[in-house]
C-alpha cells in the first residue's frame, strides 16, 4: 500500500495550482523548442536554469522535466508535416510522416504519434513507480567505492551507447571532469585552476557552458549552414485514424513503448536511442518491409511511443541514483544543486513531496501535451515560419541575459562567449559536448568519493576490486570497453551511428 | 600532409594541449599521498590521462586516416562571439537597451540575409519581450537604460 500512499502524495503536490502552472508552462516551452530547429532541450534547459532559482525546488523540476519531453512531443509535429524534424529523436518520424501526409493522412499521423506518446508516457511513468524504491534501497547500501565504480559505469556506458568516436568521447569526459575541478579543493580550501578569478572559486558554473557548447555552437553551425525552411505546409485533414491503421499501429506502439522503456534506462540511452532501435525493429518484424519510408504507419506510432518512454524512464538512473544519463539528466543534476538538493538516494527518503510530486507530474503533463498538441496544431505550424535569421539572435539574447542572472555578473555571459568557441572547436573536431557535460556534472563528487574510498583503505587501491558491489560495476565497464573494440560490433556500431546520421 | 588535419588527429592535439595545461597551471598544487590526497592528486591523475589518451589518439589518426576537418566559416562565428562579449561589457554600464541592440545588429550581420528594417523590428519585439518577462516579470535587478530605468 505504500506505492498507493506514495502516490497519492505526489498527487496532491502535483495538482496544485502553482505545480499544474509550472508544468504547463514547462510543456508549452518544450513544445515550442521540439518545434522550432535549430534549439533543443539542452540548450533551452540551461537558458532557464538561472531562472528556477526564483521558484521552489519541486516546481522548477517540474517546469525542466515538462521542457525534456514535450520537446520529444512536439518534434513530431514538424517532422510529420513539413519534413523537418525539430529534435534528433524524431527524426525516424519523417521517413513515414511525412510520407503518410503526403497521401493526405497527416492528420491521422499526427493523432496516432500523440495518442502513442501519451500511452507510452503513462507506461514510462509506471516503471518509475515500480523500480525507484527497490533500486533506491540498492543504492543506499553503497559505500564511497561502489559509487565511484558505479559513476564510472555510468560515464563509459555513456559514451558507449551515445557517440561516434568511443576513444574521443572518453577523452571527453575526463576533460569535463577536468574542469569539473575548477574552483576550491573541498578537503583541503586550496584554488584549483582559478587564476585569482574570485568568480572561479566557487567551481565553474555549468550553465554557461551548457549554454555555449550546445546554445551558442549550435547557432555559429547554423548559421553557417544557412538553415532555411522551405516546402509548404500540408493541410492537417481529420485527425481520425482508419480501423486498418489502427490494428497496424496499436501493437508497434505497445513494441515502440517496451523498447523504448528499456534504452531509456540505460546510460546514453534516451530519446534518440529509443526512436531509431524501434524504427529498425519495426522495419525488420514487418512482413512487408518494403512499406517502409512510403508512409507504413507502424513507423511512426514506434518510434514516437519508444522516444517518449525513454524520455520518461531516462529520469530512473538520476532520481534514484543521482547518476545522469544523458546531457538534459546532466542539467537536472545541476538544477537540483542549485535548489540544494544533493541529488541520490537521499532525495526520495528526504525530500518524497519533490519525488513523488515531480513523478505524478510527469504523467499529468503527458496528458497536458495530449490536449496542446492536437486542437492547437494549427498555431504550432504558424510557428515554422518564422525565420531563422530572427531566432539565431533572440537565442542568443537569452543566453546571455540568463547567464549574467545566474549571480547578476557579466563575468558569466564571458564565460558563455568562451565556452561558445571551445563548443565550436568541439564540432569541427567531431568531439561531442554531452560526454563532457556529464563528466562535468560528476566530477566534483566523483573525486569526492575517489578520495573518501582510497582514506577509508588507507591508500590501498584494491578496494575499488575488493567490495563486492563495485568489482561488479567495474567488470561491467570492463566488459562494455571489451565489447567495443571486437571488431564485428565496431562494425555494426559503426553502422547504427551511420544510419543516425 | 593531409594525415595531420584529420579531425581525429586534432583533437588528439587538443586533448594533449588541456592534459599539459593543467599540468603546468597546476604544478603548484600539492599532491599528497594516496592516503591523504592533496588537492593536486586528481588533478594531476587526470593531465595525465588526457596526454596518455590524447597521444594514443594521434597515433591512431595517423595510422588510420580520417575525415579532413572542414575549413571554418569565419564570419559566424566570429560575429556571435564578439556579439556576446559586447553584450557582456555594455550590460552593466549602458543597459538592456543598448546591450541588446548591439548584440542583435551584430548576431544578425553573422547570418547571410540581412534587412536593416527586418532587424530593427526584431529589436523592438525582443526590447518589449524582455523588458516585460525579466524586468516587471520575474523582477530581475537589471535596468533598462543605465541611469534612466
Amino acid at each position: 500500500m505504500d506505492l498507493l500512499n506514495n502516490l497519492l502524495l505526489g498527487l496532491s503536490v502535483a495538482v496544485s495550482l502553482q505545480n499544474l502552472l509550472y508544468a504547463l508552462v514547462g510543456c508549452m516551452v518544450g513544445t515550442l523548442i521540439g518545434v522550432l530547429p535549430g534549439i533543443g532541450p539542452v540548450a533551452t534547459i540551461a537558458m532557464l536554469l538561472p531562472i528556477t532559482f526564483h521558484l521552489p525546488p519541486t516546481a522548477s523540476l517540474i517546469m525542466l522535466a515538462g521542457i525534456y519531453y514535450g520537446a520529444a512531443y512536439g518534434g513530431s509535429t514538424t517532422s510529420i508535416l513539413v519534413n523537418l524534424p525539430g529534435e534528433a529523436s524524431s527524426v525516424v518520424t519523417c521517413l513515414d510522416g511525412y510520407q503518410m501526409a503526403r497521401r493526405g493522412r497527416a492528420g491521422a499521423a499526427l493523432s496516432i504519434s500523440a495518442v502513442g506518446s501519451f500511452f507510452a508516457g503513462t507506461v514510462g511513468t509506471i516503471i518509475i513507480v515500480v523500480f525507484a524504491e527497490p533500486l533506491t534501497r540498492m543504492a543506499q547500501k553503497f559505500g564511497p567505492a561502489d559509487y565511484c565504480s558505479l559513476m564510472a559505469l555510468g560515464l563509459v556506458a555513456a559514451v558507449v551507447l551515445a557517440s561516434g568516436s568511443v576513444m574521443k568521447a572518453i577523452a571527453m569526459v575526463f576533460l569535463g571532469l577536468l574542469f569539473g575541478l575548477v574552483g576550491t579543493d573541498v578537503n583541503t580550501g586550496a584554488q584549483r585552476f582559478t587564476f585569482d578569478i574570485p568568480e572561479l572559486s566557487d567551481g565553474i558554473d555549468f550553465a554557461p557552458i551548457a549554454m555555449g557548447l550546445f546554445g551558442i555552437a549550435e547557432i555559429v553551425v547554423n548559421l553557417e549552414r544557412h538553415l532555411e525552411r522551405s516546402g509548404g505546409v500540408i493541410k492537417v485533414g481529420s485527425l481520425w485514424p482508419t480501423r486498418e491503421e489502427l490494428r497496424r499501429a496499436i501493437p508497434a506502439a505497445i513494441r515502440g513503448t517496451a523498447l523504448g522503456s528499456l534504452l531509456g534506462v540505460l546510460p546514453g540511452g534516451g530519446p534518440t536511442l529509443g526512436a531509431f532501435s524501434s524504427y529498425t525493429l519495426e522495419k525488420k518484424i514487418s512482413k512487408n518491409p518494403g512499406q517502409f519510408g512510403k508512409g507504413a504507419v507502424e513507423g511512426v506510432a514506434a518510434p514516437e511511443s519508444a522516444n517518449n518512454a525513454a524520455a520518461q524512464t531516462s529520469f530512473i538512473p538520476m532520481l534514484t541514483l543521482g547518476i545522469p544519463s544523458n546531457a538534459v539528466m546532466a542539467l537536472m543534476v545541476g538544477a537540483m544543486i542549485i535548489q540544494g538538493i544533493q541529488p541520490g538516494p537521499e532525495v526520495m527518503t528526504k525530500k518524497p513531496d519533490l519525488f513523488w510530486g515531480m513523478i505524478v507530474s510527469m504523467w499529468i503533463g503527458n496528458a497536458m501535451l495530449v490536449i496542446i498538441n492536437l486542437p492547437m496544431i494549427g498555431m504550432w505550424v504558424k510557428l515554422l515560419t518564422v525565420p531563422y535569421r530572427f531566432l539565431a539572435p533572440a537565442i542568443l539574447l537569452f543566453c546571455c541575459i540568463g547567464a549574467y542572472s545566474l549571480q547578476n555578473s557579466t563575468f558569466h555571459v564571458m564565460q558563455v562567449a568562451i565556452f561558445g568557441v571551445l563548443g565550436y572547436v568541439f564540432v569541427r573536431l567531431g568531439c561531442e559536448g554531452a560526454p563532457f557535460l556529464l563528466g562535468l556534472v560528476l566530477g566534483p563528487q566523483m573525486e569526492e568519493y575517489f578520495r573518501r574510498a582510497m582514506l577509508l583503505s588507507r591508500g590501498d587501491p584494491m578496494v575499488f576490486v575488493e567490495r563486492p558491489i563495485s568489482l561488479g560495476l567495474l567488470i561491467a565497464t570492463a566488459i562494455l570497453l571489451v565489447l567495443m573494440a571486437l571488431p564485428s560490433i565496431k562494425k555494426a556500431r559503426e553502422e547504427a551511428f551511420q544510419e543516425e546520421g | 600532409m593531409t594525415r595531420f588535419l584529420s579531425k581525429d588527429f586534432l583533437s588528439g592535439l587538443m586533448f594533449i594541449a588541456f592534459g599539459l595545461a593543467a599540468l603546468y597551471f597546476g604544478q603548484k598544487l600539492a599532491v599528497g599521498t594516496p592516503v591523504r590526497m592533496g588537492p593536486g592528486y586528481v588533478p594531476r591523475m587526470l593531465s595525465f590521462i588526457l596526454l596518455g589518451l590524447g597521444g594514443l589518439i594521434c597515433v591512431v589518426a595517423l595510422y588510420a586516416g580520417g575525415e579532413i576537418v572542414e575549413r571554418p566559416k569565419w564570419k559566424p562565428i566570429t560575429m556571435v562571439t564578439l556579439g556576446i562579449v559586447l553584450f557582456a561589457l555594455l550590460f552593466e554600464r549602458a543597459g538592456l537597451l543598448p546591450a541588446l541592440v548591439v548584440l542583435v545588429l551584430i548576431a544578425s550581420l553573422g547570418g547571410e540575409e540581412f534587412k536593416l528594417t527586418e532587424v530593427i523590428g526584431n529589436m523592438i519585439v525582443l526590447a518589449i519581450l524582455c523588458t516585460i518577462v525579466f524586468k516587471i516579470g520575474l523582477g530581475m535587478n537589471i535596468s533598462i537604460i543605465q541611469g534612466v530605468w
